[in-house]
Formats: structure tokens, C-alpha cells, sequence
């Protein structure tokens, strides 16, 4: 066999509508996984309730300390049995925002102790406090000093997508997937894959650097 | 009139914009103790990591008892960096942060080049490194690891490690810079065991009392050219240029500061 | 409720698939990071092409989803002649991908080492790989420990994603036992549990191993400066 690169280009077309799913369902996982994180963070902080931070640290070390696939594996199979039948896309994305937060909550307690504790007490003084405080002043400087470990995860989760093509989600590769066992041609189709996928997250890593130039200028 | 040992001819180095060495030319003969003086930034290091190759140079060329070392044109092939290797090894360089190797203990840290670049067993090299770590004072310390030796300690170390390879050359980058005042002496009087037994050197200092009793010649450098060059008791007492009777000038005025 | 019945009945099918699942990481990382070292080396070559490959390599397979890795070797090698079992398929993979990022790790490692260690062991007649080898890589070590470490534990996680290509790891058996058993909260718990506790444990172990080597140094070189200090201002 050869590789012939035409089975590639016909393909591409379709491949680029998986990736504008893929694109999709990552950021609305991200999103999600962001503002569950941040709940989860302000909670943790402010609440100071030992209970409710031992279930936290668990959480996350549960979701570090195992598969991706099988925490997918997990809410795709196992809601069903408490009677909530949520179908592959919700499920994906239940799955992908519960990993990621617990990865986003790590990222913004990393950023959150950078935030001097002058900050609090200067706030405080003003009378600034409650959600006021965390709104204006704690989380925009937690968010800016966190961009280039958000970034990161950002990628991990446009990575991870792709795993919900198990549990029948048609995104990028699922898309390949069902491209190649109709044309039996998988090296040339996942090939174009591969390259999408790359060019997604190359572009993703490398604006980091450009996302925190733009904000701190914002804020200059 | 004694052959010339070292010849450096035309040597340019560009760092950018910058003339790190401007066309230095310089002639050194056997036994010769060579002190090299001159302002930061001037070239100074930059001529002696030219002469081994750490910085490659532009143009010009440096031969070694009438042997090329490197190449004429600032590239090496294959071949020429095996035989830089060879040269390296005969030319013992000393730093101004010692670069000791911390994962090694004090007597490990003058077999490794032995073994891994002379071929030497360790059953030759573990006795010369003994001897050579007890010339510098050392012998009570080879089981020591580097971090836990004072500045001059460490600097006596890394000139061991150079003796080891039997060096025809010693190039020696602002050896007690780094080191605090009081640990200064115990370096320089390594370094004049080093002149009594005839060894050539070049040496970039500051250490103008060191210059003018154990130089032969001292060489002035300023924007990265040679100014002048001479006897030490001619350029210290009797400066031509502007620029070195300004260099003194400073340098009088800074050491008096310290012992103040 | 919990079936209980399904811990005994399927534990030992589960377990002889967690066995595999440690089979197949370590063989990756034996693999992966010696490859990753070459990476590394590579990438920092003064040959453009050995830089450029190892360049490219190592960013094409840290910004793709591992399971289109896994899939490309799947497919590609039997395309060009190499037919091998699904687990070889999955130990090179793995290894591929880990190898990766063990390439960046060990590069920021060899660039934590001070410069001037380098150039003591070229001045003194070494060859760039002597002198990687006797004098960097060995300080490189207590550097790169963590974050290899972190890396291992992904390759477990990763390996999961093996499960695909029928690889008979930790998930593809849970796969299997709830497939004939229907009940996917026990098989997939007790598959999570096992990922979990060796994820704990090597964690917990390196830890521990840190905390006693960073003692150790502290041992030997921050305590006499600050002593010498101390005494230097007459206390």
C-alpha cells in the first residue's frame, strides 16, 4: 500500500466541521470548569468549613489520581443507573468540566496565594468586602498571574475531547473515525487529524504569552 | 632570543555590536608569566577563552608550538574539534567562579578529567591527584564535597584539577576575584609555587601587586585592543596612554576604599 | 445497591489487568526516557536537522490527544510492514508520547545546571557528550526526580487510553467485566480505586524521598554559610 495523500485532502472538509465541535465542546467545558472552579475556590477560602474543604481536597484527588477515559467511563455509565439519562454529549461534557475544575481549582489557589494580603486588608479598609471584594480586587489579579497554567489546561481539556468519541460524541475524531471505516484509507485520515489537532493546540499554547500582554496592558 | 610557545595573531571577536577583541596580537615564549589588566568589558576574558576555543573567534588565529589550535576561520570540522579537545586538555583554565563540580568530592573532581579525557587508569590518576591536592594544601580535604569549602578552597581545587592534565599552560580568568580579601593569599601563593617552577600563564587580574612582582610583562587592554605591553615596573610606574594612567588612577582609588 | 458479589467474582480479572496496566508503564518509561534524553540532546544540537526533528517530534506529540497517537501507530506501523501485538503497539506509543515531554523535562533540567559547569569540563578537554555525561547529566538528577515523577503518573493515567486498541490493561477489563455484568458502578469504582492507590502511593513515595534528599543537601550546603555568616557578625 501507498500512502495517497488525495484520501486527506477529501477528507479534510468534514474533518474541519469534527473540529469546530471539538473547538465547541471545549470551551464550553473550560467555561464551565472555570466558573465551578472559581465557586469551589471562593468557597473553599471563605467558608473556612472543615467538612465542606475535606470533601474538596478529595474531589481533587480523586479526579488527579485517575484516568480521564475512566471518569467519562464512570458518568457515562453510571448516571443512567440512578435514572438520569443525560446521552453522550451532556455526559462528555459533565465529564470533562468535573476533571478540569479540579486541575482549574489547584491552578487558581497557586494564583491566589501571589495576591498579597495587603490586598485583602486595603479592600477591607475601604470597606470593600464580601462578593465585591472577590469580584473587583482578588479575582481579576488571581486570573491574570494564572494565565499561562489556564492556558495550559485549556489544551489539556482540547485534548481530552477527543476521548469523548468513545462514548459516541461526533467531534474531530470521532468524525475520522467514521471517515476511514467507510474508505478503509485510517493512515491518511488520521493523518489530517493528527495535523488539525496539532495545529489547534500549537496556536492555543502559543498565545499565552499574547493573552497576558494584552490584560496587563488592560489594566495599565 | 627565546622561539615563541604561544603566538596569537589578529585575534577578532564580535559580540553584536560590541568589539569584544579588536586585531590582538601577542607573541608569549616559554615560562613566560603574562598579566593581563584592563577595565570590565574590555576583552580581557574574552582573549583568554579565545586562546582555548571557549569563544571561538572571528578571524585571526592562535598556534600552540607552532600548531594551529582550532581553526583559522572561527568553524572547526569534525577532526579539528577532536584535536581542540587535545589541545584543551594541555592548556589548564582556571575561573574566576571556580566551576568545581559539586556532584564530585574533592578528589574525584581531579581523577575525572584524568580518566575520561587522558585515558589514564585509575590506579595513576588517584595517586597524582592525591600529590598534586597536597601541593595546593588540600590533602586534609579530598573526601570532602566542594560545597563545603571556602571560596580560596575551591579555587585551589579547580587549579589541582587543571595540574592534573600537566598543563603546558595555564590560563587563568580573574582567579581571586570572587574571593573574599582574606582568602585571597592563600590562592595567589599557589599561584607563585606555580611561576617558581616555570610554568607559562596568562593571567587576568587585578591583583597589581601580584602583577608587578611575579609578571614578566603586563598587558594592558581597553574596547577589547592590547594599549600596551611591557615590563611590569615600565607600564606601572611610567603609563604612555591616557587611558592606562586613568585605569591606575581608578584602581588606586577603589583599593584604597576597601582597605578602609 | 452494591453488588458485592462482583468485587470477589471479577477482582482477580480485574487485578491480572492492573498488573498489566504497571507491565506497560514501566516499559514505556524504560523506553521512553532514554529516547527522551536523545530528545533532549537533540533538540539543543548545533545541527539544524537533528534539532529541527527533535523539535518537531517533541512538539507534535505534546499538542496532540494521546488517543490519535495511539490510533496513528495502530494503523501506520502495520502499513509499513511492522506488524506487532496490540500491547507492543501500546508500550511504543506510550513511550513515544511520554518521551515527549521526559525530552523538555531534561531539557530544563541540563538548563538549570550553572553554565560555567559546561564550559569547566569542555576547557579541560572533554567532548561535548563526555562532558553531558560526566559532569551535566549527573547534576541534572535531583532536578528532573519531581517532575519525571508527574510524568510517570500521567503515563498510568494515559494508559488507560491503551483500552482502544484492546489492550487487555485496568480499563479495558473493567470494560469487559461491565459489559457482562451491568454494573459499571462497581466495576468502574474498583477500576478508579486501583488507578487511584498507586497514583497515592508513588506520589506519597516521592514525596518522602524529596523531603529526605532536600534535608540532606540543606545538610550539607545552606547551614555553615549561615553559620559562617552568624559569625561573621560576631554572634
Amino acid at each position: 500500500m501507498k500512502f495517497d495523500i488525495s484520501y486527506t485532502f477529501d477528507a479534510i472538509p468534514r474533518l474541519l466541521e469534527g473540529a469546530f465541535i471539538t473547538i465547541q465542546v471545549a470551551i464550553l467545558g473550560f467555561t464551565l470548569s472555570v466558573l465551578l472552579a472559581t465557586i469551589i475556590t471562593i468557597a473553599r477560602t471563605s467558608l473556612r468549613s472543615k467538612i465542606l474543604n475535606f470533601i474538596i481536597a478529595f474531589y481533587i484527588s480523586f479526579i488527579r489520581g485517575t484516568p480521564i477515559l475512566v471518569q467519562i467511563f464512570l458518568i457515562y455509565y453510571v448516571l443512567p443507573v440512578f435514572g438520569l439519562n443525560l446521552g453522550p454529549f451532556t455526559a462528555g461534557i459533565l465529564a470533562i468540566t468535573l476533571n478540569s475544575a479540579a486541575f482549574v481549582t489547584e491552578i487558581l489557589r497557586g494564583g491566589l496565594a501571589s495576591v498579597p494580603v495587603g490586598q485583602f486588608e486595603a479592600a477591607k479598609s475601604l470597606g470593600i468586602s464580601g462578593f465585591a471584594l472577590w469580584r473587583k480586587i482578588i479575582l481579576p489579579q488571581t486570573f491574570i498571574t494564572s494565565i499561562p497554567p489556564l492556558v495550559n489546561e485549556f489544551t489539556m481539556v482540547l485534548k481530552a475531547t477527543a476521548l469523548l468519541s468513545l462514548i459516541t460524541v461526533v467531534e474531530l475524531m470521532r468524525v475520522s473515525q467514521q471517515i476511514y471505516s467507510a474508505n478503509y484509507h485510517p493512515v491518511e485520515v488520521l493523518s489530517g487529524t493528527f495535523i488539525i489537532y496539532f495545529l489547534m493546540c500549537f496556536v492555543v499554547s502559543r498565545s499565552s504569552a499574547f493573552l497576558e500582554k494584552r490584560l496587563k496592558v488592560k489594566r495599565a | 632570543m627565546k622561539s615563541i610557545f604561544l603566538e596569537i595573531k589578529e585575534l577578532n571577536k564580535k559580540f553584536g555590536p560590541i568589539n569584544a577583541l579588536k586585531n590582538v596580537s601577542l607573541n608569549i615564549s616559554q615560562g613566560e608569566v603574562i598579566c593581563i589588566i584592563g577595565p570590565s568589558g574590555c576583552g580581557k576574558s574574552t582573549l583568554l577563552r579565545a586562546i582555548n576555543w571557549l569563544t571561538p573567534p572571528d578571524s585571526g588565529m592562535v598556534k600552540l608550538e607552532g600548531k594551529i589550535i582550532g581553526s583559522e576561520n572561527g568553524k572547526l570540522s569534525i577532526e579539528q574539534s577532536k584535536l581542540l579537545n587535545d589541545f584543551r586538555a594541555r592548556m589548564g583554565m582556571v575561573f574566576q567562579q571556580f566551576n568545581v563540580w559539586p556532584h564530585l568530592n574533592v578528589l574525584e573532581n581531579v581523577i575525572k578529567a584524568q580518566i575520561v579525557v587522558a585515558k589514564r587508569s585509575r590506579e595513576v590518576a588517584e595517586p597524582k591527584a592525591i600529590k598534586i591536592l597536597s601541593d595546593v594544601g588540600l590533602k586534609d580535604k579530598i573526601d570532602e564535597w566542594p560545597d563545603n569549602l571556602s571560596g580560596g578552597q575551591k579555587q585551589r581545587l579547580a587549579i589541582a584539577r587543571s595540574l592534573a592534565m600537566d598543563p603546558v599552560l595555564m590560563l587563568l580568568d580573574e582567579p581571586t576575584s570572587a574571593l573574599d580579601p582574606e582568602l585571597v593569599g592563600e590562592v595567589l601563593s599557589v599561584l607563585r609555587n606555580l611561576v617558581n617552577e616555570g610554568m607559562t600563564m596568562l593571567i587576568v587580574t587585578h591583583e597589581l601587586g601580584f602583577a608587578s612582582k611575579f609578571g614578566d610583562r603586563i598587558v594592558f587592554m581597553d574596547g577589547g585592543e592590547i594599549i600596551e605591553e611591557g615590563a611590569p615596573n615600565i607600564i606601572l610606574k611610567s603609563p604612555k596612554t591616557d587611558r592606562l594612567k586613568l585605569f591606575l588612577e581608578k584602581l588606586d582609588i577603589t583599593s584604597l576604599k576597601e582597605k578602609h | 445497591m452494591l453488588e458485592y458479589q462482583i468485587f470477589f467474582d471479577y477482582g482477580p480479572m480485574i487485578l491480572l489487568g492492573f498488573w498489566l496496566t504497571l507491565k506497560i508503564v514501566v516499559c514505556a518509561i524504560a523506553l521512553g526516557i532514554p529516547l527522551g534524553l536523545f530528545l533532549a540532546l537533540g533538540r539543543r544540537s548545533n545541527f539544524e536537522i537533528i534539532s529541527f526533528i527533535s523539535t518537531s517530534f517533541i512538539e507534535l506529540f505534546r499538542n496532540t490527544p494521546f488517543i490519535i497517537q495511539v490510533f496513528l501507530f495502530y494503523y501506520v506501523l502495520p502499513f509499513y510492514g511492522l506488524r506487532l501485538s496490540a500491547e507492543y503497539v501500546g508500550i511504543l506509543a506510550l513511550a513515544a508520547f511520554g518521551s515527549a515531554y521526559f525530552a523538555e523535562i531534561i531539557r530544563a533540567g541540563i538548563d538549570a545546571v550553572p553554565k560555567g559547569q559546561l564550559e569547566s569540563a569542555r576547557a579541560i578537554g572533554m567532548s561535548d557528550w563526555q562532558a553531558m555525561k560526566n559532569i551535566i547529566l549527573p547534576q541534572t538528577i535531583s532536578i528532573v526526580l519531581p517532575p519525571l515523577t508527574n510524568q510517570t503518573l500521567t503515563l498510568i493515567k494515559e494508559s488507560a487510553v491503551l483500552s482502544t486498541i484492546t489492550v487487555h490493561e485496568l480499563t479495558m477489563t473493567g470494560l469487559m467485566v461491565q459489559g457482562e455484568t451491568f454494573r459499571p458502578f462497581e466495576v468502574f469504582i474498583m477500576v478508579a480505586l486501583l488507578y487511584w492507590a498507586l497514583n497515592e502511593t508513588i506520589a506519597t513515595i516521592m514525596r518522602k524521598l524529596e523531603k529526605k534528599f532536600s534535608k540532606d543537601r540543606k545538610k550539607t550546603d545552606t547551614t555553615k554559610p549561615r553559620i559562617k555568616n552568624l559569625q561573621r557578625k560576631g554572634l
